[in-house]
């Protein structure tokens, strides 16, 4: 039972977070125009018919109601158009959507983390309401239709639509639908004339008046005062001919009236106000979206999924903890299939059949591997929309004219990168935003600059890692400032003046830092960018800063890519085997003893192509036993990690080996392994283990 | 005749209410002439001869890590852990691969012993004076037969030590 709700209540939270973002997306898409399509006001209206159907079967009464009312008014919007709405109501549109669509979020998050949510949404609703009233009260000035008409005592409406009726052509048919079209949408008769064709596909008997509107264009004033007319002869055919109605564009209302002088009762028993909120538009409205509702609740994301974009192909999800079994059962047979390949039981042994399968098999094993590994990359898109939307509010709360720049957003990248850089990259855009950007454009143009500040966010691939850069041209950061800030707080380790700048801007990364004087709601109080440094690097990335003060800051992540399977050279000191990955080899070199020289403390350095490169003895360093102590005697690889380069000496190479990387095992954790050069191991094919190296960190070790 | 039956009745259910009381089962090992008993409930595997890859930059009694069907499990030597002597096993070593909280940890051990049956009520607390490094309690199997209680929650729990 558990697992039944369990399961309903995580695809109604997955749907409705992605229906959400899409939400968020077309928002921002719209307010740049200025305007909501008509597709995005169908769109809106889809959403939000979905999210209401789910959260009333989940019962999740605020955000039924929400989305309900969101419903009506676009609805509304839907019908009449957004040309319905005067420009000044639209920015207020954009921002009651933005506002709506922040108390749906809270909502949601409280669904998630299982607190009660708000009784009463009463003040979101009266917004919304209350918008609504304002812009159908401003279409209601027109001549047609009135409530009013209903109000006023018997007699007159009687009398007034008798006087309508005056116009309404001598048709003995018991129903008239009276038409009128938008003010000022112009050729009335044509797009009269239209409505006819399509009603006449419903292969119903009924005339229309006036009825020379094909030819006679003086009709188009005639419709414009009095009104298109349809006489309809059976009951059943008005809703077929209001479903046609209502598709067509630029109507602006129509009215059914029984025909007074048929019955003398009161006519007009319904007239068919513009009020969304009247009873017989509800009936329509039901009726629009029983018509709408083919799917139940319970499987709205097809629904979600067909209407969405072109760019989105269709798309399956899929549990996480599935693919990642997968992924460790494929690593699993790429270590099995070495281990078969390079069994002790054949080795020697001439088999050429053998052999050509084996390299078969190896040749598929490689591309399911591909494929696993790539299932679990997903473009950083995602992430990068989200800045849309942070950047967006920041720019009204601050005032300041920003533009967000968004490069490479297809990049891919595994998922729990995607997860795990969300919040960092938020934190340095909000940096950005909050200290870089100048505080008024006089300032930028007084320097120089464009008055609207530019911020651009970039993700590029580069063979092993992915890069991500946040670029601003703001004001740049100050390093005497930095230096002083650090000086105060305590966080020099050695005197001021032996900083270079680059130390000084990653002075910033410290715990507990911060330039500003006082605590924004975004920023200042020094808890964020070693939280980015942390999260970052927890996914085996690296964070930089780099400045020029006046011109601008970029903050730059590097995260390595793949981290399960890494093509890597193993190589022998003493007993030990340790692999190092390829990507980081540049050469390996046999050199003799006159090739070394000595800096002046006495460290080894050797030449390679025009520049010498320090040699680290991983035996030395690692203290391990071997026979191999002589230059001569080993070889010597050239590796490089981010911005350092040196050699490493080793006993002998083994070969190259593709390997399945698994992390140390947590325990080892608290004695700091990773920061000595080792960052991770791998199982090799006769059962042994092997170490990998993490060239930048043996590095940074051998410093000390 | 009804009499006797109820005495019997009586004796049994005494017998079997005692069986009810609360039996732990232990494994007991040596290292360096001591009797350690770790609880089975931690214990999944006994090892013997198995090759162990050496990790630089680690503490002494971190032996290395080994290959346990594919996964990677670290080993620690409880002699060097307690301070003892260290001797070179070579391929005759005997590993208990525990899993505490979790974490997954191997111990060197010169020796397995047996396991025993012991009621909790057995075990006394290691007296103050003399505390030490990773026994939390002794435990009585039976006269002449003490034997210390391994802490496992120590024993992962290294934070920072040495």
């Amino acid at each position: 039972m558990d697992n039944g709700t369990d399961s309903m209540l995580d695809m109604y939270l997955f749907e409705t977070n992605s229906l959400m973002e899409q939400l968020d997306e077309l928002l921002i898409e719209a307010e740049k125009v200025e305007e909501f399509s008509t597709d995005d006001v169908n769109e809106i209206f889809r959403i939000m018919h979905t999210i209401k159907g789910s959260s009333a079967m989940m019962e999740f009464g605020s955000l039924n109601q929400i989305a309900h009312h969101i419903e009506d008014l676009f609805f509304y919007i839907r019908e009449n158009g957004m040309d319905a709405i005067a420009p000044e109501l639209k920015k207020s549109l954009f921002n009651l959507m933005f506002k709506s669509t922040d108390m749906l979020r809270s909502e949601i998050e409280k669904v998630e983390n299982n607190e009660p949510l708000l009784e009463n949404v009463d003040n979101i609703v009266g917004e919304i309401n209350s918008f609504l009233n304002k812009i159908s009260d401003a279409k209601d000035t027109s001549p047609a239709s009135q409530p009013e008409t209903a109000a006023t005592p018997e007699t007159p409406s009687v009398a007034e639509l008798n006087m309508e009726l005056a116009h309404c052509p001598d048709d003995d048919a018991p129903f008239f639908i009276k038409l009128l079209f938008e003010e000022g949408c112009g050729m009335e008769n044509l797009r009269a004339f239209m409505l006819i064709t399509s009603m006449q596909d419903l292969n119903i008997d009924f005339r229309f008046y006036p009825v020379d509107i094909e030819t006679n264009s003086d009709t188009c004033q005639d419709i414009v005062d009095h009104g298109f007319f349809l006489a309809v002869d059976q009951e059943e055919h008005i809703e077929k001919m209001i479903h046609v109605i209502t598709d067509a564009s630029h109507i602006q209302s129509y009215e059914v009236i029984e025909n007074a002088r048929l019955k003398k009762e009161e006519a007009a028993a319904e007239p068919q106000t513009q009020q969304p909120e009247a009873p017989a538009q509800t009936a329509e409205v039901s009726a629009a979206s029983d018509s709408a509702n083919e799917s139940a609740p319970a499987k709205p994301a097809a629904n979600a999924r067909a209407h969405s974009g072109p760019v989105k192909q269709s798309l399956i999800s899929v549990n996480l903890s599935k693919l990642d079994a997968l992924v460790a059962i494929v690593g699993e047979i790429v270590i099995t299939e070495s281990m078969v390949t390079s069994s002790p039981d054949i080795q020697g042994l001439k088999l050429d059949n053998f052999m050509k399968s084996t390299r078969q098999l190896r040749k598929l094993t490689k591309d399911l591997q591909d494929i696993a590994m790539s299932l679990r990359m997903v473009p950083v898109s995602g992430v990068f929309q989200k800045m849309n939307r942070i950047v967006r509010d920041m720019k009204q709360k601050l005032n300041k004219d920003v533009r967000l720049t968004i490069i490479g957003e297809d990049t891919e990248v595994d998922k729990s990168i995607v997860d795990n850089i969300g919040d960092p990259i938020m934190h340095i855009v909000r940096n950005s935003m909050d200290h870089g950007v100048e505080d008024s454009p006089e300032e930028r143009i007084a320097a120089g600059k464009d008055p609207q500040a530019e911020i651009i966010l970039s993700a590029t691939h580069t063979g092993s890692e992915v890069i991500i850069k946040v670029e601003d041209d703001g004001r740049g950061m100050d390093p005497q400032a930095i230096l002083a800030k650090a000086a105060r707080n305590g966080l020099l380790t050695k005197p001021e003046s032996e900083y270079t700048k680059k130390e000084i801007l990653s002075l910033l990364l410290l715990p507990g830092f911060s330039t500003n004087e006082e605590v924004t709601e975004y920023s200042g109080r020094g808890v964020g960018m070693d939280v980015v440094k942390r999260n970052v690097e927890s996914v085996g990335g690296t964070v930089t800063i780099s400045s020029e003060l006046g011109q601008g800051s970029c903050t730059t992540l590097k995260i390595p890519l793949t981290m399960a399977i890494v093509d890597g050279m193993e190589i022998a000191v003493g007993n030990s085997i340790f692999t190092v990955p390829i990507a980081n080899i540049r050469q390996s070199i046999k050199v003799s003893n006159e090739d070394v020289v000595y800096d002046a403390e006495g460290n080894e350095i050797v030449k390679c192509l025009d520049e010498f490169y320090p040699i680290i003895r991983v035996h030395q360093l690692y203290n391990i036993d071997t026979e191999i102590t002589s230059i001569e005697d080993g070889i010597l690889i050239w590796v490089e990690a981010s911005d350092t380069s040196y050699c490493l000496f080793v006993d002998e190479l083994l070969g190259e080996q593709q390997v399945v990387v698994k992390p140390l095992p947590s325990y080892l954790n608290s004695f700091n392994i990773k920061n000595s050069g080792i960052s991770g191991c791998t199982i090799m094919g006769d059962g042994n283990i092997s170490i990998i190296l993490d060239i930048l960190k043996l590095y940074e070790m051998a410093q000390y | 005749m009804a009499e006797e039956t109820k005495n019997i009745i009586d004796a049994d259910l005494d017998e079997a209410v005692e069986v009810e009381v609360e039996k732990e089962r232990f494994l007991t090992f040596h290292s360096d002439e001591l009797t350690f008993a770790v609880n089975t409930k931690y214990v999944i595997e006994i090892l013997t001869n198995h090759a162990i890859t050496t990790l630089p930059m680690v503490p002494d009694y971190i032996k290395g890590i080994i290959n346990m069907r594919g996964q990677i499990i670290p080993i620690v030597d409880i002699r060097s852990r307690l301070g003892k002597m260290p001797i070179d096993y070579g391929d005759n070593n005997c590993i208990i691969v525990l899993e505490i909280d979790s974490i997954s940890l191997g111990i060197l051990v010169d020796s397995v012993s047996q396991v025993v049956d012991s009621e909790l009520s057995k075990i006394s607390p290691v007296p103050v004076n003399k505390q030490q490094e990773l026994v939390n309690g002794m435990i009585s199997l039976d006269a002449n037969n003490v034997v210390l209680l391994l802490d496992c929650e120590q024993l992962v729990n290294e934070q920072m030590m040495m």
